[in-house]
């Protein structure tokens, strides 16, 4: 290890030495949207001359280009924006805010807001970003617009259907870093996952990182999910929303003071069975009801050119209330996220940027009810605080170097029961209590364009994870006490990837990424459930390790109009954790003792075809790929198949805009049918027909597919500012029946001797139409001032 | 139809229309497992000690005749750690009318139910040679016609009888004055104990319960007190306004059985096993405690509870 270390730093050395030997200087700032004052991530900016020299801005819109002293051309280019350019005489550092406009062109062929060679330039592999615009247009189950779904029709990304919860090139659902403003979010579905947590319409920017993970990440196995909230139009007030058939929106921002602070608020609401209160109370479950809402808020301010603040919050709960008055029977089930993020953004110089973070964040889950005098209770939840600092630094046109130091203090509450019978109390509490964890993490990334044609992005993680007392050993019954070291794991991760570019638009990427994670969530159903436990590693459980190994070819055809890449990777997993099979939930232990542990593989071919430009535009993703688990525990040691191995998996996204008023949406998927565990043999006992499984995983559900479609219908806007659409959609819209799952329902005599035994399969989702009307104002634009524009 | 029963209460609120059909699946079409069902009872009135063989069964759609599933001709051995007895083996077919009236009632077999061609075969031990008692491990050997070797092993743990019962009006707005709830009490002592408990309603077979088995996790070595539910016939379709409650008026019988581990394992996964399957639970593999085979053979220790639940 040591070694490694001492390598990586020479490797770092070596690349800065050309810097110090001419005369450079920078040409940094921040980037932002003309009419809103939002900062915008991933902008490129580069020498018109010489578009190798170029930089594009980060998560805060912040860019520094270090250039030999000169006069300059710089261009800045977004997709969905009109290009800019600007002069500029290069022989003093200069900071430069930057404000560009929305294009001419239709907003709705702009399909991501990446640069345009971006496939082809970038040296990370398998990273997506998805504007937010796009993601609305896309048809969607009950017309309720969801970022995690439209991530899951990327190559590489499987979900069981109409789950937010997704699988990652062979990784399991917990190996997913989902980041809302940098604070985890650790169950990003509503309504047993069917929606996610995240409203559109506070959503700037989502990125799915499914390959080569930067250092800067971690602590998960298989991807990042990094969701920016939008920080609100600090030029304008305005208003935004939508009324769809089971949740409405509405979101308000504005300037709190203008150009220097502006404030975002934006909730969501389910209705549907607020609505049908009136008919529920006529049956015996009056008093039933399941609603979800979400809340997101976030404030900013422009201290000075130099500094930033952002304060963000999420919070969001999913209630279930359950009435069964007939026999006295009553629970409510209430459980949701909330996260809050604070940071502070500095601008030391012009070539060094810091980011300052702390963060909290919670996720809970309770039952709680009972009849009569019999009450249960059960609390499970993780709660995290975290500080983050993070350094950008862009010491030459060739680096870009980032590094930094992140600190989590973890509780993870399991399920933690208490009962009453009316005279006794009952609980599991001293058993099972909360477990403490301290999670540590050090990394340093460089992106080190070596020559022209290749560019190296290389870097390491080190992780640390100690589980603290107070905690009752189970191996030995040694109590520790609080913040004593029970059990310290440590990871190096080496990420390094390599980009050469054959020639102007095509270029060959590889890369090697080594991840560790030391939360896992285990879960004995088949899709992720709230009541689902985060349990930390700790004394009988091992942190789980990662390693992606990927190589792939980008190519991009006709001016970069098609964007085409073949990605090919293996990922090697150990200490996967599972329950073993005859786990029937057990509420009085910890869930820990019963845990089994094995390992996995995954490997797979992604090819990618995508048309970036033009009126219509969309894409193609074809997915070859097999995950495999192997447990000594489980199916008597042998290898098998895991639920989201699907051999084939075939996307197609499409998107036409008709006229200035209508655009039509269209997805199609076709999926290699599920795994699942079939009946091997029924057997009597108790005169009663049983069911023995087979080998787990051995049989398949049949293929599945479905098309969706929709349309939008945009009225041209009122004078008033006011704007309004229409969007229509129908999920499966030819109907196809695609099982979810399959049952046996078997009858018998034992006195008649006759038995029936029938397999069902059901589908959850058939044809499902679903329109939603959204509508915006916003104050017309103040006569306009010249500090506005942001260049100064 | 059975939909109902299995989609979470969830998705019916939002109107998914879920659709089912039936569906062929493409298994395996062998399976010949040898399935064991044997106990050993210790108690007032223990049942003498017997097991069922019977073979596994491939998936089918529909069986007419199950009764050539019992296996028949197999020598089936219990011990008791000194002595070993031989069971004796009786089929149906061979047992007179007033035997048959007998044997439907120890083991739960409706009469008039019974088809012509019912033949149900049971080794067994009529003179309770071998009798059960606290504390004693039971071995059993099985070796079958065609030379299949299955072995097992139970012990019969202490006995802990319900000491009371009283019978309370139903919670709930269900103001109805025919049923009754059982509010059971029990002294649980120190100590690991499981439980399994059968019930039955004006001299019927016992039948156990939905969720029939229980460990002590919640209330080891306390005096405890619990709603005991009445359990279904087998076969019936359970009715959830009136689900586990007492007619009023019923002379009724709570057969209460201490377990072993292995024994409360099996019946653990069985009810757990016959519950899931629905979208979200993947499978569960029933812990069986037969080496060579599948089933169970496990030891009881009985005490009854005998009472006429109140008119009011």
């Amino acid at each position: 290890m040591n070694t490694r270390l001492y390598l990586l730093t020479c490797l770092l050395c070596m690349g800065f030495t050309p810097a110090l030997l001419s005369q450079n200087f920078t040409l940094s700032g921040f980037i932002k949207d003309e009419r809103t004052g939002e900062t915008l991530i991933g902008v490129n900016v580069y020498n018109k001359a010489s578009v190798a020299q170029g930089t594009s801005t980060n998560t805060y819109g912040f860019f520094s280009l270090t250039l030999p002293k000169g006069q300059y051309t710089i261009k800045i280019s977004y997709v969905g924006y009109a290009d800019k350019e600007i002069e500029v005489d290069l022989s003093a550092d200069i900071q430069k805010n930057i404000a560009i406009t929305e294009g001419v062109v239709m907003q709705e062929v702009v399909i991501t807001a990446e640069p345009k060679d971006k496939n082809v330039s970038n040296t990370q592999m398998g990273t997506v970003t998805m504007p937010v615009e796009n993601i609305k247009k896309m048809p969607a189950l009950m017309g309720e617009v969801d970022v995690l779904k439209s991530i899951q029709l990327l190559p590489g990304v499987k979900a069981m259907e109409g789950s937010s919860g997704f699988y990652v090139r062979g990784g399991g659902i917990d190996q997913n870093l989902v980041l809302l403003d940098e604070a985890v979010v650790y169950n990003p579905g509503h309504l047993l996952g069917f929606f996610s947590v995240f409203n559109a319409d506070a959503i700037k920017n989502t990125t799915l990182i499914k390959g080569g993970m930067p250092a800067q990440y971690g602590g998960r196995l298989s991807s990042v999910v990094d969701i920016q909230m939008k920080e609100g139009n600090n030029q304008n007030y305005g208003v935004e929303g939508g009324i769809g058939l089971i949740a409405s929106r509405i979101t308000l921002e504005g300037p709190i003071q203008k150009n220097k602070s502006s404030f975002i608020v934006s909730a969501r609401r389910t209705y549907a069975l607020d609505l049908a209160q009136p008919a529920i109370n006529k049956t015996k479950f009056a008093g039933t009801n399941y609603y979800f809402y979400d809340l997101n808020t976030k404030i900013n301010y422009t201290l000075s050119d130099k500094d930033r603040l952002y304060l963000s919050g999420y919070f969001g709960r999913d209630k279930l209330i359950f009435n069964a008055k007939e026999r006295g029977f009553k629970f409510e089930l209430p459980y949701g996220n909330s996260t809050a993020t604070l940071r502070w953004n500095h601008v030391f110089s012009p070539k060094l940027f810091m980011n300052v973070s702390g963060i909290y964040n919670d996720y809970d889950f309770q039952v709680d009810g009972g009849q009569d005098v019999f009450k249960l209770k059960v609390f499970s939840g993780v709660r995290d605080y975290n500080a983050k600092l993070d350094f950008d630094w862009f010491p030459n046109v060739s680096h870009t170097v980032k590094y930094g130091v992140n600190y989590t203090y973890h509780r993870l509450t399991p399920n933690v029961a208490s009962f009453t019978n009316g005279d006794q109390n009952f609980t599991n509490a001293d058993k099972i209590a909360a477990k403490y964890a301290h999670e540590t993490a050090l990394y340093v990334a460089d992106v080190w364009k070596a020559t022209p044609r290749l560019t190296f992005e290389y870097g390491a993680r080190l992780s640390a994870f100690q589980h603290v007392g107070p905690y009752k050993s189970t191996k030995n019954d040694k109590q520790y006490t609080s913040g004593e070291i029970v059990k310290t794991y440590t990871g190096f991760e080496p990420r390094i990837a390599g980009k050469l570019n054959v020639d102007a638009v095509s270029s060959i990427k590889m890369g090697v990424t080594a991840t560790t994670q030391y939360l896992h969530l285990v879960s004995n159903s088949t899709s992720s459930l709230p009541a689902d436990v985060w349990v930390p590693s700790s004394e009988l459980v091992a942190p789980q390790r990662g390693v992606q190994y990927a190589l792939g070819y980008f190519r991009n055809f006709k001016d970069n109009v098609w964007e085409t890449s073949i990605e090919v990777y293996y990922k090697d997993l150990k200490n996967q954790i599972d329950y073993p099979e005859d786990y029937v939930g057990q509420q009085a232990e910890d869930v820990e003792n019963s845990f089994v542990f094995g390992k996995g593989r995954a490997y797979g071919a992604e090819l990618f075809i995508k048309k970036a430009k033009g009126r219509l535009n969309g894409w193609i993703g074809y997915t070859w790929s097999r995950t495999l688990r192997q447990f000594p525990a489980i199916n008597k040691g042998k290898e098998y198949p895991s639920t989201y191995d699907r051999v084939h998996d075939v996307v197609l996204v499409g998107s036409y805009a008709i006229n200035k008023k209508w655009d039509l949406n269209g997805n199609f998927v076709f999926a290699t049918g599920n795994t699942f565990t079939p009946l091997k043999s029924l057997f009597f006992i108790d005169q009663k027909l049983n069911i023995d499984y087979g080998d787990r995983n051995s049989l398949r559900l049949p293929n599945y597919h479905r098309f969706d479609v929709g349309a939008t219908f945009t009225p041209k806007p009122e004078k008033t500012g006011f704007k309004s659409s229409w969007t229509f959609s129908v999920y499966n819209a030819y109907n196809q029946q695609n099982p979810f799952f399959v049952y046996y329902d078997i009858q018998n005599s034992f006195e008649k001797g006759t038995a029936k035994a029938t397999a069902y399969q059901v589908t959850l989702f058939p044809i499902i139409p679903s329109v939603t009307w959204n509508y915006k104002w916003q104050q017309k634009k103040m006569k306009s001032d010249p500090e506005h524009s942001g260049e100064k | 139809m059975k939909i109902k029963n299995i989609i979470l209460p969830f998705l019916l609120i939002f109107g998914f229309i879920a659709c089912e059909k039936e569906y062929i699946p493409n298994l395996p079409t062998q399976s010949d497992d040898i399935v064991v069902e044997g106990y050993i009872e210790a108690g007032q009135d223990a049942t003498p000690a017997y097991v069922i063989l019977t073979k596994s069964l491939p998936f089918f759609r529909e069986i007419k005749n199950a009764n050539n599933l019992f296996v028949t001709g197999a020598e089936v051995w219990v011990g008791n750690g000194t002595d070993s007895i031989r069971l004796q083996e009786y089929c149906w077919k061979d047992l007179t009318p007033e035997v048959r009236k007998q044997a439907a009632k120890a083991f739960g077999i409706e009469l008039d139910s019974v088809s012509a061609n019912f033949n149900f075969c049971v080794y067994i031990d009529f003179a309770q040679r071998i009798k059960g008692e606290t504390g004693k491990t039971y071995s059993l050997r099985i070796k079958t016609a065609d030379g299949k070797i299955l072995t097992a092993q139970t012990t019969i743990p202490r006995r802990v009888p319900i000491d009371s019962a009283i019978f309370i009006k139903p919670p709930g707005v269900n103001n109805n004055d025919t049923m009754a709830q059982m509010r059971a009490y029990a002294n649980d002592p120190k100590g690991p104990d499981f439980y399994r408990y059968f019930t039955s309603v004006n001299g019927s077979a016992y039948v156990a319960g939905a969720t029939s088995v229980t460990d002590d996790a919640f209330f080891d070595g306390i005096n405890t007190k619990f709603n005991l539910f009445k359990s279904e016939p087998r076969g019936a379709e359970s009715d959830p306004s009136v689900f586990g409650l007492w007619k009023r008026g019923d002379t009724i019988s709570v057969k209460f059985c201490t377990i072993d581990k292995a024994h409360f394992n099996f019946w653990n996964t069985l009810e757990y096993n016959s519950n899931s399957g629905g979208p979200f639970s993947s499978y569960t593999r029933v812990k069986h405690n037969i080496i060579g085979g599948l089933g169970i053979w496990g030891g009881y220790n009985a005490s009854y509870l005998d009472t006429i639940v109140p008119k009011n």
